[in-house]
This record gives structure tokens, C-alpha cells and sequence, in this order.
């Protein structure tokens, strides 16, 4: 579903990624593991269009994200930005809901204006994800009124109404006190069980061993090693993998 | 009370005003209350105070013989207006560092006889009669009509020129024959002269109120105003040698312009009653009148005339209790909250764009956003409104003053507002913009469903204070004949020089109406912190 070919991206005169390539069938789920600043999140935020790369390709279905003119799109590339968008969910590490909507309006928001829903049906919506995601009780609450992992849960919850294909999280734990850790991944874990096509950047190794289908390590731009969990957790064949991996399990 | 001057009368149960020496309001407040209108100041109740204790403490100015101090000296200062004002007092064309006029010759021969030199103290028109009792000058001769309210501030000499009031119409102009046909006219005069009251007494008239004597006569020129009615000598001067404007019917009223003098300067006073008669009787005043044209009939019966009474009514004497004054105040307020409002709603919506434009926009567009604000901000606001409505008819464009005002103080506060709701956008965290984004959002959705309301939560408290301070600085529009509170306070201030009173109800009127404005932001303020993250 998702195809990227080649992928270069500047950061300054720096190269970030000399040349990536990945494809996610439709259904996967995919964990992006490595160390802080090896590309991963930058990898996420290439596919949805919100980082700009000077070189390769990226598929998004049949839609081609490197056919935009990123310097002077035109109203058509606008466009194509939007169906990608409207196509791949995104969770951002640290949450961004509007906090000066309710946590019903932030979930309802999208699916009245960019859907063009109706009012009531799109209420309904946001209520049942909230039911889901164990919040009905916080309906008319302010982000700034619930804890970090409540507003992640929101986050998660308000990419969901706009019924994404794929779902980008990026570190969707990494800004959480630990003990709320917890509740974040199983919203995930369930979504993931569900069939949603998935890429997780995350440092949280437990969890991407059990849900992972593929775990792709990052390093310094490059993609060091793809393989299975119990490939990567239990017999790693790259020496930086190995690296990794002492670092973080030691913990 | 160094000399026990107020013992006397401060008894217990005086109240503090009537013990105070009414000439230390105006040492003391005038340039108080001149200086609250022209800037945004507040004055803190307890500076007032504090200056009243202090100017009641220090009041007892020794009546010195002035006359010797002037000899002494060897100048007599006399205070005039020559701003736009010929024949009066006015620069010579032919060599602008010289003043020349009727008055001016006038001042010589009286400080020839008096064996010393005339120097002119250049003061504003408005304000000659305070700055006089603050002891800037001698005398003021500036065509000062000899009215009641005056001659309980200050002494006059006998009068040195009948004046009348003559009405100036477009030389095309058909309706409007004489006074009679002024009902539901626009009609141009100058704030505080007999002309004025003349109209107000007629009443039906739509007055329009000038500071300076040209003005009036460009805006009848290009059709802003029906007529004009002023003194004659400005008529003579500005109206009759223009071909466009004509008189309509004969001069009207007639009223006596004396030099005045501190209350306490009567020796001065009897000195230049003297002089002037002598100039009568010799004929040197007429010669003077001749050069300027401005020897008739009616100057004859000066002669006759050697008391300084002989005032023509023309205003009503307000000894009148404050309360009578509401109504005229009420109504000024109300202009200044129309002004004030409708700015505003220019200023936040073009303040808007502008932004937007700075933030979004392609680069020629921006610079051109960049450019407006630096333009707006970097020149002051009254040059601005003066080329609004005074420059813009020479290129013939002719606005009313009601769109000028709002134009001028709108397009003014733009500049401003624009760098504040910037300043409010740019605080917006990235990721808000982003998380839009990713929800399908187009950029303008994005900005004005997740940006704009946040950005205007954190601009609130800036642009609360940018209101205020438009609320305040509409006080500026008064200059191009728009009448707000301000200059209804100038007006009335003038005519029965009661600048005090009226000065201090002015200003409960402009902190009663601005007031509430920052308690209601501070309310919206709490509540969008209710709604904060």
C-alpha cells in the first residue's frame, strides 16, 4: 500500500537519508526501532507529506507524493497532499490536540469540515470512539484537563474518525510518564489486531516485538536491518542492530 | 501661605475650591488637562490631589507693578495665534520669519508709546486666555471678542476693533441669501468665536467646528460645507479675493475685539486704555485699519466707546450648573464611541489581512504587507488624517469627516494590530498546524479552525490595550472638523473657560467608557484561560 523507492532527504547541507527503501503491504504493521535521531520519525512524517525530501519516490496507493511541487504546489498538488492525508492518519508525539476545543470537537472537527459530515452523526462518531478508548466520561473536557495518556488516547481517537486506511504513529509514547505508557499501547495494540495498516516509530521494544510484523532498524539515515521480531530481538545479523539493542535492553 | 492670603476666608465648612485661588487651577491644571487630551495618559487622582495641595500652598503671587516690569525689561509680550492667521497675525509671505497684521502694528505703536519693543508669543488660539493667566505674556490681542465669561478671568482694554460676522457661501450657490436661509445647512466656523455661538443660538444648524480660520474656507471651496460665517476681517482676507466663494447678505452682529490683560495688571490695563485712545484721536489707528483694508462705518463708533462693556449678545452667560452640560458631552461621547468602534472593527479585520499576508503570503505581497506596516507605523497619526481629509481633495478625492476619521484611526491601528495578531500566530505551536494538516485540513481551514482562534487568545490582552488606546487617540480626529468628546470639550472649555470642571468630567466620561472595555476583556480573558491547555 505504502512504497517507498530511493529516498534522499537534506537536513541543511546534511544528508539525512541517502537512498531508503521500504513497501508495506496493505494490513502490516510495521515498527520503526533505532536510535534518537536516526531517521525515523523524519521517515514518518516524509510519508504523510509534512517533511519535504529532495529525491526518490513515495506511493501512497496509486497516488505518486513525489509528483507535488513542494516549493510552488499548485492547487492540484494541495490536493493530492490532502487525499494522502485524508488516506494516513498521523499521531505525533506530543499529542497536538486544539486545546481550545472540547474533547468531542477535536474528534468531530475533521469529519464535519473535511468530510463534510453531518454535525450530529460526526458527535456520534467521536462518542463511540470515546466509548471505545475507555474516555466517554470525558466528553466536554478540555485537552489541558486530561493527563497525558487521556489526551493521547484523544489523539488517537481523532485520527480514527476520518477512517484512515494506515494509521503513522510517531513515538506515541515518548512524551508519556511510564505509568500511562501502558494504556497508549493497548489502544494501538487493539487497532493493530483489528487489520489497520500500521507504522509505529517507538522505543518501546516490548511492544514492538508483540505486535510488530516487520521491525525496521534505523540508524544514522539508513535502514540497518528489516526482519522479523524474533529475527531482530533474538538474532540479529547487523552489527549496529546488535549495538542498538545492548544499549536500550540493558535498561 | 506665606502672606495668610486665604486666611480670611477659609473658614471650616469652605469647601477646598472655594478657598483655592482660581488662577492656580489653570497654572496647575491646564497644561494637566491639555497634555490628558493630547496623549494618552492617565492622570492618577492622587497627583491631581497632590498638585492642588501644592498650588493652594504656593498661590500668593505678589501682585508686582507690571508695567515697571515691563519697562524694565524693555519688551511687552503679547500672545497671538499666527497660525493661518491673517490679517491678524500672520508670517509675510514675502519673508516668512516675519510676522505681519493688523495687530501687529497695532502692538508696536502701543509698545512704541510705551517706550519699549513688541514681541509676539505664539500660542494657540484656544488657549490664550489660560496661558495669559499662567503668565506667558502681557497681554493677548488675537481678535479676542469682549465676552462676559472672559471678563470674569480677565481685565480688557477698551475695544480696538468693532468687529461683525459675515457669511461666505460658493459664488454659485443660489439657496442660501443671508442667516435666514441656514436651517439644515452645513455650516463651517471657528471653535470658540461669537460666530459659533451665533449659530448655536439660531439653532437648526448644522455647525461644523474648525481649529484654524483656512480650513473652513477649503472645505466650502470643494463642497463639504454649505457657508461659512466668520468675523469679517477673516472674510475680507481668506474669502473676498477668492473668485469661487461670495458673501451672502450683509454683516451681521456686532461685537467689540479688546486686548486682554491679567486680572491683576490693572495699572497695565489703564496704561494701554490710554494708549489706544490716543491712536484714535490721532488717527493712527485708522491709518493701520486703512493698510489693511479693514477701516468701515462701523469702526467709526469706536470713538464713542471707551468702556470695555458694549458686548453684543451672542452666548448666553454659563454660570450654568455642570448638569447642563451633559447632554452637549453625552452627545460628543457618543461620536467618540462611533468613531472608536468603527475604527476598530476596520483596524482588526484589516489588521488581519495584513497579517495573513506577512505570514502566508508570496513575496511581493508580503513586502507590500511589510511595507504598510512599517509606513502606517512610522509616521504620526495626525499627519496621516491631515492628508486623508486635506490632501486627498487636491487630488480630488473629498472625503466627509466621518470617513476620514475612521479611515485615518483604522487604517492607522491596522499597522499595529497586524504585528500583534503575528506576533499571536506565530506563538501557536508548529505542531497545531501539523496535526491539522494530517487531518486532511486545507492551510486556510487549518488557519482559521486551529490557528487563528489560538493565536487570538494569546494576541487578547495586546489588542484589549490597542482599543483602548484608539479609544483614546480619537481624541486626534478633532482636527478634521470631526466633533467627538474631545473637541466638545474644547469647544465648551473655551467659550465659558471653565477648562476645570468640564475637564474633569471629560475624563470620568472617556475612563467610564474605557474602563469597562478592560474589565470585559479580562472576563473573555478568563474564560479562554478556562479553555487553555
Amino acid at each position: 500500500m505504502i512504497t517507498v523507492r530511493d529516498l534522499h532527504k537534506m537536513y541543511g547541507d546534511q544528508a539525512l537519508f541517502r537512498g531508503i527503501n521500504l513497501s508495506i503491504r496493505k494490513g502490516e504493521v510495521v515498527v520503526c526501532i533505532g536510535p534518537s535521531g536516526s531517521g525515523k520519525s523524519t521517515f514518518l512524517r516524509c510519508i504523510n507529506g509534512l517533511e519535504f525530501f529532495e529525491k526518490g519516490e513515495i506511493d501512497i496507493d496509486d497516488i505518486a507524493l513525489h509528483s507535488i511541487n513542494r516549493i510552488r504546489p499548485s492547487k492540484e498538488d494541495m490536493e493530492t497532499l490532502r487525499k494522502i492525508r485524508l488516506k494516513v492518519g498521523m499521531v505525533f508525539q506530543q499529542f497536538n490536540l486544539f486545546p481550545h476545543m472540547t474533547v468531542l470537537e477535536n474528534i468531530a472537527e475533521a469529519p464535519v469540515k473535511v468530510l463534510g459530515m453531518a454535525k450530529s452523526g460526526a458527535d456520534e462518531l467521536a462518542r463511540s470512539l470515546l466509548k471505545r478508548i475507555n474516555l466517554a466520561g470525558k466528553v466536554n473536557n478540555y485537552p489541558a484537563e486530561l493527563s497525558g495518556g487521556e489526551q493521547q488516547r484523544v489523539a488517537i481517537a481523532r485520527a480514527l474518525a476520518m477512517r484512515p486506511e494506515a494509521m503513522l504513529f510517531d513515538e506515541p509514547t515518548s512524551s508519556l510518564d511510564p505509568e500511562m505508557v501502558g494504556e497508549v499501547l493497548s489502544v494501538i495494540k487493539d487497532l493493530v489486531n483489528e487489520g489497520l495498516t500500521t507504522i509505529i516509530a517507538t522505543h518501546e521494544m516490548d511492544f514492538a516485538r508483540d505486535v510488530a510484523g516487520r521491525v525496521v532498524v534505523f540508524d544514522q539515515g539508513e535502514i540497518v536491518e528489516i526482519g522479523s521480531p524474533d529475527d531482530i530481538f533474538t538474532n540479529p545479523s547487523a552489527d549496529r542492530t546488535k549495538l542498538f539493542l545492548s544499549r536500550v535492553l540493558k535498561r | 501661605m506665606r502672606d495668610g492670603k486665604h486666611d480670611d476666608k477659609g473658614t471650616p465648612g469652605d469647601s477646598l475650591l472655594q478657598v483655592l485661588d482660581p488662577d492656580c487651577f489653570f497654572h496647575i491644571l491646564y497644561p494637566v488637562v491639555n497634555s490628558v487630551m493630547k496623549k494618552n495618559t492617565k492622570i492618577p487622582v492622587l497627583l491631581v490631589a497632590v498638585m492642588i495641595v501644592f498650588c493652594w500652598m504656593t498661590t500668593s503671587r505678589a501682585a508686582e507693578n507690571s508695567l515697571e516690569k515691563i519697562k524694565k525689561r524693555g519688551v511687552l509680550l503679547w500672545g497671538a495665534d499666527a497660525e493661518g492667521g491673517a490679517p491678524y497675525v500672520f508670517p509675510d509671505p514675502g519673508d516668512p520669519s516675519r510676522l505681519i497684521g493688523f495687530e501687529v502694528d497695532l502692538a508696536d505703536a502701543i509698545a512704541k508709546d510705551l517706550g519699549v519693543a513688541a514681541r509676539q508669543s505664539q500660542n494657540a488660539w484656544d488657549s490664550l486666555v489660560p496661558a495669559l493667566e499662567r503668565g506667558d505674556f502681557d497681554m493677548a490681542m488675537n481678535g479676542i471678542e469682549i465676552t462676559p465669561q472672559r471678563k470674569e478671568r480677565v481685565l480688557f482694554s477698551r475695544p480696538y476693533y468693532i468687529y461683525t460676522e459675515q457669511l461666505v457661501v460658493k459664488s454659485d450657490e443660489s439657496r442660501i441669501k443671508d442667516m435666514k436661509d441656514l436651517t439644515g445647512k452645513k455650516v463651517g466656523t471657528l471653535s470658540g468665536t461669537a460666530a459659533q455661538a451665533m449659530l448655536e443660538k439660531m439653532g437648526g444648524v448644522d455647525t461644523r467646528i474648525y481649529s484654524g480660520q483656512v480650513e473652513p474656507y477649503e472645505d466650502l471651496e470643494i463642497g463639504r460645507i454649505d457657508a461659512v460665517l466668520l468675523d469679517l476681517p477673516i472674510a475680507a482676507y481668506y474669502a473676498k479675493p477668492n473668485p469661487k466663494l461670495k458673501y451672502a447678505g450683509g454683516s451681521e452682529g456686532e461685537g467689540f475685539y479688546g486686548i486682554a490683560i491679567r486680572k491683576d495688571n490693572e495699572d497695565l490695563r489703564a496704561k494701554v486704555d490710554e494708549i489706544l485712545s490716543r491712536l484714535l484721536k490721532t488717527g493712527e489707528l485708522k491709518r493701520i485699519y486703512e493698510k489693511w483694508g479693514l477701516w468701515d462705518k462701523t469702526q467709526e463708533k469706536l470713538l464713542g466707546n471707551t468702556g470695555g462693556g458694549g458686548y453684543v449678545g451672542l452666548e448666553e452667560s454659563r454660570k450654568a450648573p455642570l448638569y447642563t452640560f451633559l447632554p452637549t458631552l453625552l452627545k460628543g461621547a457618543a461620536a467618540t464611541v462611533v468613531i472608536s468602534a468603527m475604527s476598530m472593527a476596520l483596524a482588526v479585520s484589516l489588521g488581519l489581512a495584513i497579517a495573513l499576508l506577512r505570514i502566508f503570503a508570496s513575496a511581493p505581497l508580503r513586502t507590500l504587507a511589510v511595507s504598510y506596516i512599517e509606513l502606517y507605523r512610522g509616521t504620526p497619526l495626525l499627519i496621516q488624517l491631515f492628508i486623508l481629509y486635506y490632501g486627498l481633495p487636491n487630488i480630488g478625492v473629498s472625503l466627509n469627516p466621518l470617513t476620514a476619521a475612521v479611515l485615518g484611526l483604522g487604517m492607522n491601528y491596522a499597522a499595529y494590530e497586524a504585528e500583534i495578531y503575528r506576533a499571536g500566530i506565530d506563538a501557536v505551536p508548529k505542531g497545531q498546524m501539523e496535526a491539522a494538516l494530517s487531518l486532511g485540513m486545507s492551510r486556510g481551514l487549518a488557519l482559521r479552525r486551529v490557528i487563528l482562534p489560538q493565536g487570538f487568545r494569546i494576541a487578547l490582552p495586546a489588542i484589549t490595550n490597542d482599543f483602548i488606546a484608539l479609544f483614546k487617540d480619537s481624541s486626534l480626529v478633532s482636527v478634521i472638523a470631526m466633533v467627538e468628546l474631545a473637541k466638545t470639550y474644547s469647544m465648551l472649555a473655551v467659550s465659558t473657560l471653565r477648562f476645570f470642571e468640564l475637564g474633569l468630567v471629560v475624563a470620568l466620561l472617556y475612563f467610564a467608557m474605557s474602563y469597562p472595555l478592560s474589565l470585559l476583556a479580562r472576563r473573555l480573558e478568563a474564560k479562554l484561560k478556562g479553555a487553555g491547555r
